[in-house]
């Protein structure tokens, strides 16, 4: 009987995972055919093109009905807001063209802008996440390192990570052209050309980047980096010397952030791997489980290990201790807001509304939705079943896995595809935690290897899986014609290219930060003296406690 | 051990690279990138994180 409980929950497993493959695969809806013309509708007649006579004489309301006011919105907006280039000829077909190609850069600057914003607003998210997970003693040190490390991050990024990272991108269509970013530097390597790194665009003044479009792309792509270069705090509260995370975080807003970006994002060899190998459309990550979250997952891996363990967190045998988080409730606030900002991570990536098949926002925001959702669902029943409670940090915890897990693939996959990455990642970031603390035994006190590393990884794996070939983003995707395409929608190479992506992560990107990391605790020494820690790192290393009017009586 | 952790995590780095030379069909290259993968995981978690455990601050003292 049990047996067979057993096989019948596998089977609707295998149905439900399979169900999305069944119908990207079956034959186009008749949406096509209800378009074809029929016996008692006539054909539409085609649109009739514009000519000079019919710009003139259209009316506008006069000035005396403008000066009564406009309450109802009727009369704001209309022709004579056109711009025209000469005012003796009026307006011409070539104003309105040149106005119809400016509202569609304004709307994509404005969309990409306020996403930005959105995303500089998850800062706070991640402050409060973490502090709430530290305890009370070190609540002013962690957010004060969620503090400096946006300060830090975009200082380094504007002197050198952007340019590094974005240089060579070329045209980014979408904001006008970004022409300025023009020269990537390229080696040859078995016979094809590699693209390393950008060379315009330093302090966003270099080689005519003093540019609007560079702009909107420069302030987008900083606050990206800045949530990146969040993440190894998570794993180093209590702990961490303050000189030594502000070296550590320049050093990765300047270096090993933007070079895996460069290479992913900005024109660089990963994103070749479809046009130079054939592997599908190259290394895909539409707005970054890899170049943001992995990257700072396993950035974070190597100072934790680095770091070692707080003192507590180990008895002499080796089995973890529960330190206790110090405040739940700025834990859930965290979650949340780092949910509402990653509506603007995730669509925002298309970096516009107008054009390109930039519509698919809508379906990028409900994959976003629906990924938080099953990923939190994911978590709390893992923990139910497995620990009997619906633990409330892993709940927070597989709802951030969720999210972290379809930012790659949100803009390629249908919304039954990001259910099932979500609820994989909300399963994996349980079981992730508690091997990376009781087998690894490494400290990571809020879990953001597995959060962001380990799911972040599983998202681009999973982007090569389940893209089901449905997006177009201007008919092409890194150079390559076509749109992506996972391995159950029919392209393996798709795949390996995204594991090459996964390997170069935790090969390459590992390497430079655990060398960078160990250099700087050779020179300067990353952690904290026992002394400090003990006392809780916010009187020796901030000179004031978060919480001056209460006593505070720490249970190890 | 550390400076061999380093080595052997970037080696598998360079594994997957050479995929792209090495093999020629999709299944190949996947084969040697995994392969790659493995080599990398084997460096930070059997090398690298082996070799900070040993000397933890809950061993000492």
């Amino acid at each position: 009987m049990r047996q067979m409980r057993k096989n019948l929950l596998v089977l609707a497993v295998a149905v439900v995972c399979c169900a999305p493959i069944g119908w990207a695969q079956a034959p186009a809806p008749a949406s096509n055919q209800a378009a074809a013309p029929t016996a008692s509708t006539p054909p539409a007649t085609p649109p009739k093109p514009i000519v000079e006579t019919d710009l003139t004489g259209i009316p506008v309301p006069s000035a005396d009905a403008r000066a009564k006011g406009d309450p109802d919105g009727s009369l704001t907006g209309n022709a004579s807001d056109v711009t025209v280039a000469d005012s003796k000829k009026g307006l011409t077909i070539g104003d309105l063209a040149n106005q119809v190609g400016q509202n569609k850069i304004a709307i994509n600057f404005v969309w990409t802008l306020i996403t930005g914003y959105l995303v500089m607003f998850m800062q706070l998210g991640f402050a409060l996440l973490e502090t709430g997970l530290a305890r009370a003693k070190n609540a002013n040190h962690t957010m004060m390192m969620n503090l400096a490390v946006y300060g830090i991050g975009m200082f380094a990024y504007w002197l050198i990570g952007f340019a590094i990272q974005m240089g060579g991108v070329g045209a980014v269509v979408n904001l006008g052209g970004t022409a300025p970013l023009s020269a990537e530097f390229t080696t040859t390597l078995f016979g094809k050309p590699f693209g390393l790194f950008g060379q315009h665009g330093f302090l966003v003044m270099h080689k005519g980047t003093y540019d609007v479009g560079v702009m909107v792309l420069f302030l987008f792509q900083m606050v990206f980096m800045d949530t990146g270069a969040t993440i190894p705090t998570g794993a180093a509260i209590e702990r961490w010397k303050f000189s030594a995370f502000a070296v550590t975080s320049f050093f990765f807003a300047a270096f090993t952030y933007p070079l895996f970006a460069n290479w992913a994002w900005g024109g660089g060899w990963l994103a070749g791997l479809g046009t130079n190998f054939g592997l599908g459309k190259g290394y895909c990550d539409f707005a970054g489980s890899g170049v943001v979250h992995a990257v700072g997952g396993v950035s974070a891996l190597a100072i934790a290990m680095i770091l070692g363990p707080r003192i507590g967190k180990f008895s002499r045998d080796g089995r973890p201790q529960v330190i206790l988080a110090h405040d739940i409730v700025l834990v859930i606030t965290g979650c949340l807001i780092l949910a509402f900002g990653w509506f603007g991570f995730n669509p925002g990536s298309t970096l516009g509304a107008s054009g390109n098949g930039n519509l698919r926002i809508s379906s990028i925001a409900v994959n976003t939705m629906l990924a938080s959702a099953t990923g939190l669902l994911g978590a709390m029943f893992y923990m139910w079943i497995v620990y009997k409670k619906p633990d409330a940090s892993m709940t927070g915890n597989g709802f951030l896995a969720g999210l972290v897990a379809v930012t790659a693939p949100s803009g390629f996959v249908n919304p039954v595809g990001a259910a099932i990455i979500g609820l994989i990642a909300g399963v994996l970031v349980c079981i992730s935690v508690a091997f990376i603390e009781r087998t690894l035994q490494i400290d990571d006190p809020v879990g953001a290897v597995s959060v962001h590393g380990v799911c972040g990884l599983w998202g681009v794996i999973s982007l090569g899986l389940f893209a089901d070939g449905k997006s177009n983003y201007g008919g092409a995707w890194n150079g390559v014609n076509g749109s992506v395409t996972g391995l159950f929608y029919g392209d393996a190479g798709q795949l390996v290219a995204q594991l090459i992506g996964v390997a170069t992560i935790v090969g390459f990107v590992f390497t430079l930060s655990f060398l960078f990391a160990w250099v700087i605790d050779l020179v300067m020494g990353q952690r904290a003296s026992a002394k400090s820690e003990l006392e809780g790192l916010d009187l020796p290393e901030m000179g004031a406690v978060a919480y001056p009017e209460f006593e505070l009586k720490s249970p190890s | 051990m550390i400076p061999v952790g380093i080595i052997v995590t970037f080696l598998g780095f360079v594994i997957s690279l050479l995929s792209l030379t090495l093999a020629s069909s999709v299944t190949g290259r996947l084969v040697l990138v995994l392969l790659g993968l493995a080599v990398s995981l084997f460096g930070i978690l059997g090398l690298l994180n082996r070799a900070y455990v040993k000397r933890a601050i809950w061993k000492q003292g």
